[in-house]
């Protein structure tokens, strides 16, 4: 009897959620806390701290070769693939810190979902194949009626549901390059994650279709926290709210020169060298 | 600067546009002295390989024609191989040369997956070339000495496997042995000198060679496609489903049939270890076969000339089946994603 409150208290109450669109409804909190990283025994990074609010979008900004992508492969433990690959620091999701020996890797790299800067569709499967593959790959068992639903949401999220719709079945590498990276971005969302990481996710897609992938984070943030890094200037002030900017000195590692709100860093920066950036002025 | 200082004849005459031919136009401007010397060379090393492979095929050919007249496709469904009797042919040892490269098969097969996949996939970085030459340095035994170990060493231990295999699953035909797996001292000698014993020794000489190709093309599996699924939350084991073994299945079965043409033709250590026998029959615990490699090797010193042409007639036979093998294991090999090369 006694302990009736604690339970009630664990279950989450999902008052606002639209009815036809619920699995989660919050993304989750990313905290980053003075992370270090080498290859072998070249640092790249040194002590980058940096806050990602729940559901909203952070964009990581930069010269190439700065450690954007170097930290946001720390951020959902892919960093480590690399077989020199240190780190030092801690990563909070929600504020338990990932790389604490009790979170399993998989069960970290589930909640925290990434989209590559080269479109990687499995080629061997259908488009339909590919939406579920995370569900496939992690053991999670489902339905036939709720793939089907789960299919159509994921691709309609990514917007690319209308120009697939009655070709779920040819394979994924049939598809144009922004089309198979709106087929990423929707294999992503179909495992449910809380935050989804973006790397440089437009590099290689035409205007209509990087337009797509913004729309698309327009209308995931309210239940996935994004971050997205991009060489973009105008796209990093049209999706995110939050910026970051990212800056490895000649022969030093790299670090955040300023971050906060994206009005902010492209209105009013506080560091010269940041104000040079965003006004193109150099990198 | 002639030119440039006359005044112009006809000044307001436009320069007329060139005629220009609606055919195609040659744009090859030809290769430097060079490349055509290297070119030359290549090419006519490559088609070398090609007329010798014809050659032989044409020699075996040509000396079969005397022993197919004479004994016709009896040749190919006779069992026996009794020259002194007139009676030849090589069902027998047809049979024995496949249920041999069946065993041996069945045996490197999971070994050289297994194999390629740990180098590949799990051995840490520094001790992965330490792997990789240990697997070549195996490629490098002699083939004697396969056959020397399988007699010497394997065979004591592998009669037992084999009376256990019959005493468990004699039931099966294809695990019966011509002998009572019960009687207090069981029959050792029944269970030695055996298609199983030599297939084991073959699969030792055929392993490395499946495990590099395999090993090959896990390797070059994409890294992109690797940590998209890793990144969606997957197992190492879970990727290497969806992605490495997809990606190399090309290599696989290239692979794996690339040793099976090695294994059919394996001479020396299968005559060291088998016992010469000419029935058709599926035990291969049982003692008692022969394949087309050991028939030849066995039988090419005391042979007339007509016997000659026979044997000659059973290599022609192994280098068809060979020729198509391989040349079937080249095309998966080239068909697949991992052979293209993209
Ligand atoms: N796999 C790797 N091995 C060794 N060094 C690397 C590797 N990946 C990146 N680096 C180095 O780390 C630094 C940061 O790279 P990266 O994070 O890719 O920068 P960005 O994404 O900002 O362009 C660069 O100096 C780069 O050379
Ligand atoms: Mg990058």
């Amino acid at each position: 009897m006694t302990t009736a409150p604690e339970v009630n208290s664990l279950i989450p109450t999902y008052t606002d959620a639209p009815a036809t669109d619920v699995v989660h409804v919050r993304g989750g909190s990313l905290n980053a806390v003075e992370i270090s990283a080498w290859f072998g025994s070249n640092k790249v990074l040194e002590k980058v701290s940096l806050e990602m609010p729940a559901n909203t979008v952070t964009a990581l900004i930069g010269p190439s070769g700065c450690g954007k992508s170097t930290f946001l492969r720390i951020l959902n433990r892919m960093h480590e693939l690399v077989p020199s690959a240190k780190l030092s620091g801690q990563v909070l999701l929600d504020g338990d810190d990932i790389y604490d020996p009790g979170h399993r890797i998989t069960e970290t790299r589930k909640r925290i979902g990434m989209v590559f800067q080269k479109p990687n569709p499995f080629p061997a499967m259908s488009i339909a194949d590919n939406v579920t593959a995370g569900l496939k790959l992690t053991g999670t068992k489902i339905g036939k009626s709720d793939r089907e639903a789960l299919i159509e949401r994921s691709l309609s999220r990514a917007g690319l549901w209308k120009e697939v719709k009655d070709r779920l079945k040819e394979p994924g590498s049939a598809l144009s390059g922004g089309q198979q990276q709106r087929l990423c971005i929707a294999r992503s969302l179909a495992v449910e994650p809380e935050v989804l990481l973006m790397d440089e996710p437009c590099s290689a897609l035409d205007p209509t279709s990087t337009r797509r992938v913004e729309e698309t984070i327009h209308e995931i943030k309210d239940q996935v926290t994004v971050v997205i890094v991009t060489h973009n200037m105008q796209q990093a002030a049209r999706v995110s709210q939050q910026c970051a900017f990212f800056l490895a000195q000649l022969g030093t590692p790299g670090d955040i020169v300023e971050a906060g709100p994206t009005v902010d860093i492209f209105g009013n920066p506080k560091d010269p060298r940041t104000e040079d950036y965003v006004n193109g002025r150099f990198g | 600067m002639t030119a440039l200082m006359d005044p112009p004849s006809t000044p307001s005459a436009p320069e007329p546009t060139p005629r220009v031919e609606d055919v195609p136009r040659s744009i090859d401007p030809g290769l430097p002295r060079s490349d055509k010397v290297f070119f030359g060379v290549s090419r006519a090393i490559g088609y070398s390989v090609f007329v010798l492979m014809g050659a032989i095929g044409l020699f075996l050919g040509l000396q079969s024609i005397p022993t197919f007249k004479r004994y016709g496709l009896g040749f190919l469904t006779e069992s026996q191989w009794q020259p002194e009797k007139d009676i030849l042919g090589i069902s027998a040892v047809l049979v024995g040369t496949f249920t041999v490269a069946l065993v041996a098969m069945v045996i490197a097969f999971p070994l050289a997956l297994a194999t390629a996949l740990y180098i590949s996939e799990y051995a840490p970085a520094k001790f992965k070339s330490f792997l990789v030459s240990m697997v070549d340095l195996m490629a490098a035994i002699p083939s004697i000495v396969w056959g020397l170990w399988g007699f010497f060493l394997l065979q004591p231990k592998a009669i037992h496997v084999a009376h256990w295999l019959h005493t468990h699953m004699g039931w099966v035909p294809f695990f019966n042995v011509d002998t009572d797996p019960n009687a207090a001292p069981w029959a050792q000698s029944r269970y030695a000198a055996s298609a199983f014993i030599a297939g084991i020794a073959v699969s030792m000489m055929v392993l490395p060679m499946a495990a590099a190709v395999m090993r090959q093309v896990f390797s070059q599996a994409p890294i992109g496609e690797r940590e998209a699924a890793l990144g969606l939350g997957s197992t190492k084991w879970g990727m290497i489903r969806a992605v490495v073994l997809p990606f190399g299945a090309g290599g696989i079965i290239g692979g794996t049939m690339l040793s099976l043409g090695r294994a059919l033709g394996e001479t020396i250590a299968v005559v060291l270890i088998i016992s010469p026998a000419f029935d058709i029959k599926f035990k291969p615990l049982e003692i008692g076969t022969s394949t087309i490699s050991a028939l030849i090797a066995g039988r090419f010193g005391e042979a007339t000339s007509a016997q000659l042409s026979a044997l000659l007639t059973a290599g022609f036979v192994l280098f068809i089946i060979t020729l198509i093998i391989n040349t079937l294991a080249a095309m998966i090999v080239a068909r697949s994603r991992s052979g293209a090369q993209e």
